[in-house]
């Protein structure tokens, strides 16, 4: 191992050592530097962790947050540069994270809370107005084949859980107030959606999420709303189409020039 | 099942989202106009600060006593207040953290 791959190792051990041929300029413990060192090493990465999910701490309180925020990065460390996308998997580590199986729901609330943060860093892209939309209509025998391009920023999430209402839950000034009346086993779907430079989080019915899903695989207009359709007796595609319009979420429209002849 | 959607069925409803969305055009544009102030500096809160500021030992100790184990404590979250209908309590749990851990 070369120094450096010890020196980083040293900093993110579980038990705190200082790596061997260190010293001071002024002739102190290189030992008790490391460790301060070290420390605001780790302290940096929680507090990074806290940033992003700050429902997920709050769901299990901020002694147990960071203990657990403490291990994840022992075994995740920093891949990117970026501190914003830091904890990615943090989600995937809470599955597997004994102590924090009790609450069935905790992953998801970080999914979510992730979402969050990369719709927030997504590209731009200029939504269609509903003046651009509107010719679309007058080749209606084609409009079945049209693609339509959603916002970069947009995502949807399926939990079996109602990670909507417990996220929206911790928004509000009474969280044990607006908790009370969240059952969180029910299931829900998010759609996670930046509007101008504010991310936007909606609780979406299973057909809508199906519809939209199809569209980000580029599936065709006509073939994603028979599958919405197929799903859910009660997918309404008029309010989907309008709350994507609505929140600028669709960037492209277009028609494959084959279909129109 | 196979259901079908015919072109007209997906241009009515195209049409009806269309005349919904057509009043909140114009906040959209406002909020267009907004994001040609992007500014990314300002972006997710400290990410690249020393919590502790300057002139405090940074490093400190005052978050390094949190240990592996803090599980095991009373949680302070939420998660006791929210309800679930599959534990025992009919709220979230992390009490029974303790008894697993000691086992």
């Amino acid at each position: 191992m070369s120094d450096q791959q010890v020196f980083a190792g040293a900093l993110l051990a579980a038990e705190p050592s200082c790596p061997p041929g260190l010293t001071a300029w002024n002739g102190s413990d290189p030992g008790r530097r490391f460790a301060i060192y070290r420390n605001n090493v780790v302290v940096s990465l929680i507090d990074a962790l806290a940033d992003t999910y700050p429902v997920t701490q709050e769901l299990v309180g901020e002694e147990f947050f960071r203990a657990m925020a403490r291990l994840f990065i022992q075994a995740n460390p920093p891949r990117s540069r970026m501190l914003a996308f830091y904890g990615d998997r943090l989600a995937d580590f809470i599955e597997g994270f004994p102590p924090a199986a009790a609450v069935s729901y905790l992953a998801d609330v970080a999914r979510l809370e992730m979402l969050r943060v990369s719709a927030y860093h997504a590209a731009d892209a200029v939504p269609l107005t509903p003046a651009e939309i509107a010719p679309l209509l007058e080749d209606e025998a084609a409009l079945p084949t049209a693609r339509i391009g959603l916002h970069p920023s947009l995502k949807v999430l399926f939990s079996r859980h109602a990670v909507v209402s417990l996220w929206a839950a911790h928004q509000t000034t009474d969280v044990t107030r607006a908790l009370a009346a969240v059952d969180s086993d029910v299931a829900e779907v998010a759609l996670v959606l930046r509007v101008g430079l504010d991310v936007e989080i909606s609780r979406i019915a299973a057909g809508a999420a199906v519809f939209i899903t199809g569209l980000e695989q580029g599936i065709a207009f006509g073939r994603a709303a028979e599958q919405a359709l197929a799903a859910d007796d009660a997918f309404d595609l008029a309010a989907t189409l309008g709350l994507l319009i609505r929140g600028g979420a669709i960037t492209t429209m277009i028609i494959p020039r084959s279909a129109t002849s | 099942m196979n259901k079908t959607l015919t072109a007209a069925s997906l241009a009515l409803a195209l049409g009806a989202a269309l005349t919904v969305a057509a009043a909140p055009v114009a906040a959209a544009d406002e909020k267009m106009a907004m994001e040609k102030e992007h500014c990314y500096g300002v972006a997710l809160k400290g990410k690249n600060d020393c919590k502790a500021g300057a002139g405090t030992s940074c490093a400190g100790t005052s978050k390094v006593d949190y240990q592996g184990n803090a599980w095991t404590a009373v949680p302070t979250g939420s998660c006791e207040k929210t309800v679930s209908k599959t534990s025992p309590t009919g709220y979230g749990q992390l009490k029974e953290f303790k008894a697993k851990m000691a086992g």
